[in-house]
């Protein structure tokens, strides 16, 4: 059984949660309830043929009132990057927080969702933003906790890099 | 956790009491691994938290993957610096129950034992996180209304831009159209401004834009007021005469005033530059019309600029012609296009006055000069001063009149009948008459030498028959005087009636013509003056085109004329005044004068 610590970086109310909790039990709730300090989740995946257990760091949101502490960090094989499609200031979080994981853990592998989908219309990052990510090599998902969209596929994915980078 | 051996310390059993009240789990480090024991009781949240015994050793980074990592992370301050206290920050972990709870661990060295302290901390937590949540909801709140807000400016921003290339797209028309268009308010207050428009008034559009329409145009008080009464009508109507801008380069202007499609309390009213129009329209005028004198044949032409040729000079002048074709008119033209046009201009008929009458007339008398001259009386002369006396009928006058006209003439002075000093006076002379004075000349009855001081200048005007071409020209400005003196609305003249008029020889020209067109108008019964409408003796007439009596006036005596005039009317002095084309005070004054009887 193979193990991996994960962490969830993001700004506030970007769907850090919701995203874990679609994951591991399939269920959303549309009621905000800010994250404090970190929950962890364990959920286990068979990637081909290897049993893989994920310990899902779900850390509170950066903002002005939370810090991220760089300790949360330590022994993650790799990160989630989440950004709320609706804003672009969280993309802007995301990549401070890509940098300060980045110095923390070096170059482990890392995947970006932008979430909220389903309000795809209502959306400030638009799709060039994402391409000139992606030109950088970040692997880039577009997805929605509330619908799903997306969730399984990032989480397999960053696994699967995981898996190949050890 | 060493004994304390201060006299006010806590005893070890209080102190493992309090850390149980205070719900906080108190571990030491066996060793130097992950194993610890519970010192004193565990708080009652322990039990449905971990499956340990209390009493057995713990492995503790089995409990939570949380606290195996705070374990790790509190290893250095546990090994090298003892004053170091390390704390977690808070964490979730279920109970026994799957509920989730918040917990934080610290870290210390007490007594050099390493020491773990883990609190249930849910209530703390809460609160944190109802103050966190609020703030952040309030964030939220914020980042949508500051999106609303973008989106609105978004959305206001490309409403502005569209209504400003729709703006641009109007005023390019605007210019393509060569229109000036102004906009007001329900105040009268100019809201809009065409470049057209204010290119023509000669003014930036910050002085125009908010104020008065009407201070806006630049235009003579007339025209103000009558685009102010065209303002009030309130109804969409164009303007019923070009105005005249009074900017640097003046311009005329139609225009049109139309209440706003989207709302009636606003006005747009559209210029018209007809300067072009205007200037022909007057050069047009100008030949078809000369003061009062109407005609645009070759002879007309001619003689305005006759008239504009003697106006400029001070010279005598002779207008000769036959009744009726307007001399006095001609007179007047002469005065009025003169250096003299301000000062009085005085005509004085000269015909049927005795000589006493006519030089107390035109030279004025002295209190007792003659019989009824009760008080002294300055003459058309003095009264004329510094203007024009027209001395019609000039041919008329006695001898003894000529004499001292004559006297005016070259000395500039006259004398009051029963006075000796004589008076200065300057006054420019026109005559007029119907004789040929060159034959009056030969048979002694005008003086050469006054004719000569008359005869300057001369101006022969043609009878109308010479000049059959003005007459639908003249009919139509006659029937415009006419119709606005009766008040009849006469819009027609039916072919016919033209053919009449044109072919009738009209002895008393012009005069007769106006005469026949005040009758026709008073006559006619619809819009359209037709041939019945017209006196019967224009209709029954032959129309032969013999000179008329008058024609050979140059050459006849005046006396066999008045007499074979009342033969052909068979004593009717009235028709014979109208074969002779004047009037019957005048017919009376000449048969008088030759000693014709009267007696009816």
């Amino acid at each position: 059984m193979i193990q991996k610590k994960i962490c969830l970086l993001g700004g506030f109310a970007v769907g850090k949660t919701s995203l874990v909790r679609r994951f591991v039990t399939g269920m959303f709730s549309e009621l905000y309830q800010t994250t404090i300090g970190v929950t962890i989740e364990k959920k286990a995946l068979l990637v081909g043929d290897q049993d893989v257990t994920l310990m899902i760091w779900d850390l509170y949101g950066e903002d002005d009132f939370q810090k991220m502490r760089e300790s949360y960090l330590r022994g993650s094989s790799g990160y989630i990057l989440v950004a709320d499609g609706m804003r672009r200031s969280t993309l802007d979080t995301a990549e401070a927080l890509h940098q300060l994981a980045q110095s923390t853990l070096g170059p482990v592998p890392f995947v970006l969702i932008v979430n909220k989908a389903d309000q795809l219309k209502e959306w400030e990052i638009d799709e060039a933003t994402l391409a000139r990510l992606r030109h950088k090599g970040w692997l880039v998902f577009t997805g929605s906790a509330k619908t799903g969209e997306g969730v399984p596929e990032l989480f397999m994915r960053l696994t699967q890099t995981l898996l190949e980078a050890a | 956790m060493a004994p304390s051996s201060s006299p006010n310390s806590l005893p070890q059993n209080m102190l493992e009491a309090l850390l149980q009240k205070l719900g906080t789990a108190v571990l030491a480090r066996v060793g130097t691994g992950n194993t610890f024991h519970l010192i004193g009781d565990p708080p009652p949240w322990w039990a449905t938290t971990f499956k340990t015994s209390p009493e057995s050793l713990i492995d503790v980074g089995s409990l939570a993957p949380f606290l195996q990592h705070f374990l790790d992370e509190s290893e250095s301050a546990w090994r090298t610096d003892p004053d170091r206290v390390v704390r977690s920050g808070p964490w979730s972990h279920r109970d026994l129950t799957s509920i989730l709870h918040q917990f934080e661990a610290t870290a210390l060295t007490a007594s050099h034992r390493p020491l773990l302290l883990i609190e249930r901390v849910d209530e703390r937590f809460d609160q944190i996180q109802t103050l966190l949540q609020q703030a952040r909801d309030q964030r939220l709140h914020h980042i949508d209304q500051v999106k609303t807000h973008e989106r609105t400016q978004t959305s206001l921003t490309g409403s502005l831009a569209i209504a400003t290339q729709e703006r641009d797209d109007v005023l390019a028309l605007l210019q393509h159209l060569d229109l000036a268009a102004i906009v007001t308010n329900q105040e009268g207050r100019v809201t809009f401004i065409s470049p057209r428009c204010l290119a023509w008034i000669e003014r930036p559009s910050t002085r125009v834009i908010g104020q008065p329409w009407e201070q806006s145009l630049p235009l003579e008080s007339a025209d103000r007021k009558h685009l102010r009464q065209t303002w009030d009508a309130l109804t969409p109507q164009r303007g019923r005469r070009p105005l005249r801008l009074t900017s640097t380069t003046p311009r005329w202007i139609e225009y049109e005033i139309h209440a706003d499609p989207q709302s009636s309390e606003r006005r747009i009213i559209l210029l018209h530059d007809r300067t072009e129009v205007q200037h022909l329209r007057q050069q047009l005028d100008h030949q078809t019309q000369f003061h009062d004198l109407v005609g645009r044949s070759p002879a007309m032409l001619q003689i305005y600029q006759l008239v504009r040729d003697v106006a400029r000079v001070d010279s005598t002048v002779l207008i000769e012609g036959e009744t009726g074709t307007g001399k006095e008119l001609i007179a007047r033209a002469i005065h009025y296009s003169s250096p003299r046009k301000d000062r009085p201009f005085i005509a004085a008929n000269c015909a049927g006055l005795t000589d006493s009458l006519l030089g107390s007339q035109l030279f004025g008398h002295k209190r007792g000069a003659f019989t009824g001259a009760i008080d002294d009386h300055h003459g058309l002369f003095e009264s004329t001063d510094g203007g024009t006396l027209f001395l019609d009928e000039i041919g008329d006058i006695p001898t003894s009149v000529q004499t001292s006209l004559l006297r005016v003439l070259q000395e500039k002075e006259i004398t009051r009948l029963g006075e000796t000093r004589p008076r200065k006076v300057n006054v420019r002379i026109l005559a007029a008459t119907h004789h040929n004075l060159n034959e009056d000349v030969i048979r002694g009855t005008f003086r050469a030498d006054l004719l000569y001081r008359i005869r300057v200048a001369r101006i022969h005007l043609p009878p109308l028959r010479d000049r059959r071409d003005d007459i639908p020209l003249l009919v139509q400005t006659l029937l415009g005087q006419v119709c606005a003196t009766t008040g009849k609305a006469i819009t027609d003249l039916h072919p016919d009636s033209l053919h009449l008029l044109m072919t009738y020889s009209w002895p008393g020209n012009v005069r007769e013509l106006k005469s026949a067109v005040e009758f026709a108008v008073i006559s006619a019964r619809t819009t359209c003056l037709m041939p019945s409408d017209f006196p019967e003796e224009l209709r029954h007439t032959q129309r032969d085109h013999r000179p008329p009596f008058s024609l050979e006036s140059h050459h006849t005596e005046p006396k066999t004329l008045l007499l074979r005039a009342l033969q052909q009317a068979q004593g009717n002095r009235t028709e014979a005044a109208k074969i002779l084309g004047i009037s019957r005070a005048t017919l009376y004054r000449r048969l008088l004068a030759h000693r014709i009887d009267v007696a009816e």
